[in-house]
């Protein structure tokens, strides 16, 4: 019997568009019907320089089927090359030429002498959804674009997170760890958003590692880059959040990059200080006016469920109730994202679940006793079964409705602070 | 006026399906009978016999040409005995989605009204090689609900039988498709007839009719014509009539049972074939 799937938080593959239009002047060129991209696009916005309504488009249709779709692809090629001026050109490729057998790999190789690059992903939404999407553009950047090279600069670190657009705090999020990195007396280089693009992905080579924040996207990315480009990576697998999870980070990511130790500490002590500070300016709301929930609940991808938790019971102690990770994380790295949910502080462990059917999720968090009214922090799918519950509700994750972001942020110190303000903001409000 | 039996030939690639759907269609021209043979095979060669050379130009070829507003007129010839010849054609080899092309091309014949009343008989002449929906068009949607497999005494071309009667069998689950036999287009194996009686008689079907070998057919064909045409009094010509007599008397139509791997290879060991391939020798 066909299963229905509720209130699902991901999109298809080949919504990788997000992350090609995360890239600064660089053009999704899209092989697929017409239909795919108009509906994908939505809620995405203008990278800033293109408009998705202007992402060319074979647009192929049953005679392209039948034919094969490959001369309609060149000649799109050809043309986005003459009337858009990009720096780089990715096609996508979406289900119907994938089945049909189009071979857009060739295609793209006609192109290899082009004035700027042109370099193709398979993101079939049969192939899985926007994060494999993402990997899979990351994927053919390094495959068919970059070269290994010996020259590395040094301090130069490569920074990768989660998918663009789909974390809707992409930006200021990637901006943060940017600057926490340069306070080590690192050179962060990262490819998405206002002024990085196709400069900073030829720097990619030089760094002397790649460091990833995600518990699994952009997993396989490292490791092919170690493979094919020999550059080492460090793997962060939690989005530092609030003091504690962002003092570990830096201690982290400084011994990994050979940073003097008293460095590092220095920058931790002056950021600790602020932050307690602010801590303590507010210690009344925390401690007196008890109007924060006892339990929570996160519903959202593997680095929002994962960071948020951490944050929440080590930095805030709240106590976890069952928290949901809803992006269909593949099978191999559940069993290492489960362990992170114990490796809390107070020795407190919390339950989590691989769940990407809404309803079951809203079914679990309506049967819960949260010996109060609930903390949930999720998609906006989420608003209405917290409001029957009397609960507090913040949007944090895809689908986000209810608030605009332009580039803010919830990591490192800076992002726990602005983390507390919204969950507090919620808390407050009920009561005025 | 009845009902038009629609017939889908399937079978092995190179077991002699356009050959035999020809002969076949000229035999039922010479009982009155009004055909339309329809090619759904991307190499167009299932009409040659009927129309005295590839004088036909595809559906898909006419469509990619001239786009989809067309006459039926240009895709349809008149063949022998006024036999109504069409060609599904294909993309080039190795690009494209040749099955996506078969529905194409007989939902285009739908639209253009191809299927008359006057028609007694529809062919669906399939290629050898059913890899995907597509060429399981004819047998869908309720258009073909008769099937022949034509088949000979040889290992492979028994394999592929057992293969295409396990998508019969999935189709009539849901709809009308029936397996009408298997007709035998001899290759002269050893105990060829007892074997395909016995194969048949696993499937839950029975062999239509037993086609010998005769090079007669293969110097029709060198004359772009079929048996019935090129040599009317030949004995081959007449084995014809028979099969299309056999055609027009069938009333037993059956779902098959597909049989197991190792219940095929028994019946192959049971009629000699396995032996004879240990006794081989140069």
């Amino acid at each position: 019997m066909a299963k229905l799937l509720d209130k699902q938080r991901y999109k298809c593959a080949l919504a990788a568009m997000q992350t090609v239009q995360a890239i600064e002047r660089a053009l999704p060129v899209l092989h697929s019907g017409p239909g795919c991209a108009q509906k994908l696009s939505e809620s995405t916005g203008s990278s800033g320089y293109f408009s998705p309504n202007i992402f060319p488009c074979t647009s192929i249709n049953e005679k392209d089927v039948v034919f094969g779709g490959v001369k309609k692809l060149n000649s799109t090629i050809e043309n986005a090359l003459k009337v858009v001026d990009a720096d780089l050109y990715v096609v996508l490729t979406g289900c119907i030429p994938e089945i049909v057998g189009d071979d857009t790999g060739e295609v793209v190789s006609r192109f290899a002498d082009s004035e700027k690059p042109v370099i193709y992903a398979p993101t079939a939404g049969f192939k899985g959804n926007n994060f494999k999407g993402h990997e899979q553009v990351v994927d053919a950047i390094i495959d068919q674009y970059l070269k290994k090279s010996d020259q590395k600069e040094k301090g130069l670190i490569n920074i990768w997170a989660d998918v663009p657009y789909q974390d809707l705090f992409w930006l200021g999020n990637i901006r943060q760890l940017e600057k926490l990195i340069s306070e080590l007396g690192l050179t962060p280089n990262t490819i998405f958003g206002y002024k990085r693009g196709i400069k900073n992905i030829d720097k990619i080579p030089h760094a002397e590692f790649n460091l990833l924040v995600s518990p699994w996207v952009g997993l396989s990315n490292m490791k092919k880059m170690e493979r094919k480009l020999g550059i080492p990576y460090l793997h962060y697998n939690t989005l530092p959040i609030g003091a504690t999870e962002t003092s570990k980070f830096l201690r982290e990511v400084g011994k990994f990059a050979g940073v003097d130790e008293a460095k590092v500490e220095a920058v931790i002590k002056e950021h600790e200080d602020y932050y307690y500070y602010l801590i303590e300016r507010y210690a009344d709301l925390f401690l007196e006016n008890r109007v924060i929930n006892k339990q929570f609940t996160v519903v959202a991808d593997a680095q929002y469920t994962l960071g948020i938790t951490k944050f929440l019971v080590n930095d805030l102690g709240l106590v976890p109730a069952k928290q949901f990770i809803v992006d269909d994380t593949p099978k191999n790295y559940r069993d290492q994202i489960t362990e992170e949910f114990k490796k809390l502080n107070f020795g407190i462990e919390a339950e989590v679940s691989f769940e990407t059917d809404g309803y079951k999720i809203h079914e679990e968090i309506k049967n819960h006793d949260y010996h109060g009214y609930p903390l949930v922090l999720g998609g906006y799918y989420e608003k209405e079964v917290t409001e029957n519950l009397k609960g507090n509700f913040l949007n944090v994750s895809w689908p986000v409705q209810d608030k605009v972001v332009f580039d803010s942020f919830y990591v490192g110190y800076e992002g726990g602070i602005r983390l507390i303000e919204d969950i507090y903001t919620v808390a407050v409000s009920r009561f005025n | 006026m009845s009902e038009i039996r629609q017939i889908a030939i399937y079978g092995k690639g190179g077991i002699g399906k356009s050959t035999t759907t020809q002969n076949l269609t000229a035999g039922l021209v010479e009982h009155g009978k009004k055909v339309m043979v329809v090619g759904c095979d991307p190499k167009a060669d299932s009409t040659r016999l009927l129309l005295g050379g590839l004088a036909q130009k595809t559906v898909l070829d006419t469509i990619r040409e001239e786009g989809e507003d067309i006459e039926l007129d240009r895709i349809m010839k008149e063949g022998y005995g006024g036999t109504k010849c069409v060609e599904s054609g294909g993309p080039e080899p190795g690009v494209g989605c040749a099955g996506r092309g078969i529905i194409t091309s007989i939902n285009m014949l739908e639209n253009l009204g191809a299927y008359t009343d006057d028609l007694d008989y529809v062919f669906y002449d399939v290629l050898g090689d059913v890899v995907c929906g597509g060429f399981a068009m004819p047998i869908r949607e309720g258009k073909a609900k008769e099937i022949y497999i034509v088949a000979s005494g040889e290992m492979m071309a028994l394999y592929a039988a057992n293969n295409i009667s396990k998508g019969i069998q999935r189709y009539a689950r849901t709809g009308g498709v029936r397996l009408g036999g298997i007709i035998c287009n001899s290759r002269n194996v050893d105990r060829e007839l007892d074997l395909l009686r016995a194969f048949a008689k696993e499937l839950g079907t029975k062999l239509l009719y037993f086609v010998p070998r005769d090079n007669i057919v293969q110097h029709a064909e060198i004359n772009k014509k079929t048996v019935i045409e090129y040599r009317p009094d030949s004995n081959q010509a007449q084995e014809y009539r028979n099969l299309a007599q056999a055609v027009i008397e069938n009333t037993d139509f059956v779902i098959p049972t597909p049989m197991t791997q190792e219940r095929l290879e028994e019946i192959l060991m049971e009629y000699g074939m396995m032996e004879l391939a240990d006794d081989y020798k140069i």
